[in-house]
């Protein structure tokens, strides 16, 4: 075999080639249209097995429960991971956001990812934080829907904001990806493919987030789930 | 401003020679760190053992593992704590055998890298045959499209495209997709995985701290057989798809290196590296303790000498 000048066969220091190679193009797709894609399955702790939950068994459950089901409610859970508090880890298959905590500890929450609109892995920071941000709509949104050009110029913060409460807004070094983790006012989707939507979470949840990250801090989106990788 | 201007770069270039000159000046001898948690550990347990039974002080400089064969030619380095082989191979036999610059020790610590699986995916997949068995890889299906997923390592590693190889000799790379990502994101997919008992199937490597963080079933292959082995060099664009492999990898070993010209001045310190003997499990306690525990190399290896000193002397003993 032949190596290049640091090549072991594992290198843990070499920022990896991919990551937001695609997540410009997609990003425009945040917030768009709801369709949720029933991919997702909940794991019922009483029969022990996982069962499907869509749009229409999501809608039922918080009709019911005015809360999306346990799983997907903010929670401390054990969680062995060699990173270091703080940092945040991403499972858009499951649908739960990972903030480590000291102690092989991480406290859970369940979030809303984009099948469609998140088609990355990898390694990005909090570069920047908001309450109540202001949500822009997109310029193809702007076009094609009467309700978005109204504000085109940016919709305030506010409780019908689709940014929610809070938003963190997601950085490859300097540059800013476009992606973010925020609110919601659909909280029922928590727990969904939804094919529009950047990593959305309970207005609740993403305030106990924001309250708890760091500037800088680490996001790791995994590559599972979410049509994350076309394959390579 | 003017006089300002020109005499502020003046004066820090003046200042950046003298504390570039200092551990230079400083050291006995300079050692190799290489980017990875065991040879950063191991890189400093040598020098706190140099240190106290030498009373030599190493400067611990960050360098791959090429580059400290270079310093070994040039004189500027002395001690490469983690020369993995067969991966180096090249390296070895310019610099070692044809230019006689630098030497490796005779012990070595076994290593071993392949397929692992998740407690959960090791019920249904358990050898490499079982993964071209898209019923049985059907699990590891993450994004809804009936075809499980499987991390093959990062894009920069020379062992990714290798496994892109493995993959289509065995015939999995048919039945499952393959990613390429940064390691950090695949070891926390494993913690993910791990965490919910979902199953999962990836590259791994040994030693290594997952190891330890969780319980990592390796997939059996047939052994290695040179004969099912035709990799090209990487210089070539098309190399993964001219090469072939069906077979387990080729058992690894790293051994530690040191320049020649160090070895001949300082005969003694060049015997205590030989002696040096840690296992693979210890190797994996170095990186659990730099990776999970968040030691720093020079603090763990500080608590390594102190609580190993006794194995120092050994190693120290003529």
């Amino acid at each position: 075999m032949t190596d290049t000048p640091d090549t072991k066969y594992p290198d843990r220091s070499r920022p990896g080639a991919r990551r937001l190679g695609i997540g410009l193009i997609a990003a425009a797709l945040c917030l768009g249209p709801l369709a949720a894609l029933a991919q997702t399955q909940i794991y019922d702790a009483r029969t022990k097995k996982w069962v499907d939950y869509d749009k229409k068994k999501a809608r039922q459950y918080f009709a019911r429960n005015n809360q999306v089901p346990e799983a997907f409610r903010r929670q401390a859970v054990p969680f062995r991971t060699a990173e270091k508090p703080g940092t945040i880890i991403i499972d858009g298959n499951q649908h739960f956001l990972y903030l480590v905590q000291p102690g092989g500890q991480a406290i859970r929450y369940g979030i809303g990812v984009g099948r469609e609109g998140f088609g990355w892995a990898g390694i990005v920071r909090v570069g920047r934080t908001a309450e109540w941000p202001t949500w822009t709509p997109p310029a193809e949104m702007v076009a094609r829907d009467p309700n978005a050009a109204k504000w085109a110029a940016g919709m305030p913060g506010g409780p019908d904001n689709p940014l929610g409460a809070r938003a963190l807004y997601l950085y490859e070094g300097d540059q800013d990806t476009i992606y973010r983790i925020h609110g919601t006012v659909e909280p029922w989707t928590i727990g969904l493919d939804v094919s529009s939507g950047c990593i959305r979470m309970n207005n609740d949840d993403i305030v106990d987030l924001h309250s708890r990250v760091e500037i800088g801090a680490k996001v790791i989106v995994l590559m599972q789930g979410a049509a994350l990788y076309k394959g390579v | 401003m003017k006089g300002k201007s020109k005499f502020l770069p003046a004066a820090l270039a003046a200042c950046l020679a003298v504390s570039a000159a200092l551990p230079a000046a400083a050291a006995d001898l300079v050692i190799a760190m290489p980017n990875w948690p065991s040879g950063q550990a191991t890189a400093n347990i040598l020098k706190e053992g140099i240190a106290r039974k030498f009373g030599l002080n190493a400067e611990v400089k960050e360098l791959g593992t090429l580059n400290a064969f270079v310093g070994f030619e040039a004189g500027t380095v002395d001690i490469q704590p983690e020369v993995w082989r067969p991966n180096f191979e090249d390296v070895v036999r310019k610099y070692v055998t044809d230019k006689g610059v630098g030497r490796l020790t005779e012990r070595s610590v076994p290593a071993w890298q392949g397929l692992c699986a998740t407690p959960e995916a090791a019920k249904s997949i358990k050898t490499v045959a079982d993964l071209s068995d898209p019923e049985k890889t059907k699990v590891l299906d993450t994004d809804g499209d009936g075809k499980g997923e499987m991390w093959i390592g990062a894009q920069t590693w020379l062992s990714t495209g290798i496994e892109r190889v493995r993959a289509a000799g065995y015939g999995y790379g048919e039945s499952l997709t393959l990613f390429e990502a940064e390691e950090e994101v695949a070891m926390a997919a494993v913690d993910a995985a791990v965490a919910t008992g979902r199953p999962m199937v990836f590259y791994c490597y040994a030693p290594h701290h997952v190891f330890e963080l969780h319980q990592i079933i390796r997939i059996d292959e047939p052994p290695h057989d040179a004969a099912t082995w035709k990799i090209l060099p990487p210089n070539d664009p098309l190399w993964v798809s001219k090469s072939s492999a069906s077979t387990a990898w080729e058992a690894a070993h790293f051994q530690i290196a040191y320049a020649t010209a160090f070895g001949k001045k300082h005969p003694d310190v060049a015997k205590f590296l030989e002696k040096v003997d840690f296992s693979p499990e210890e190797v994996t306690k170095m990186s659990y303790a730099l990776e999970v525990e968040r030691q720093t190399p020079a603090d763990f290896a500080k608590k390594w000498a102190e609580d190993n000193a006794a194995r120092i002397d050994g190693w120290a003993k003529p």
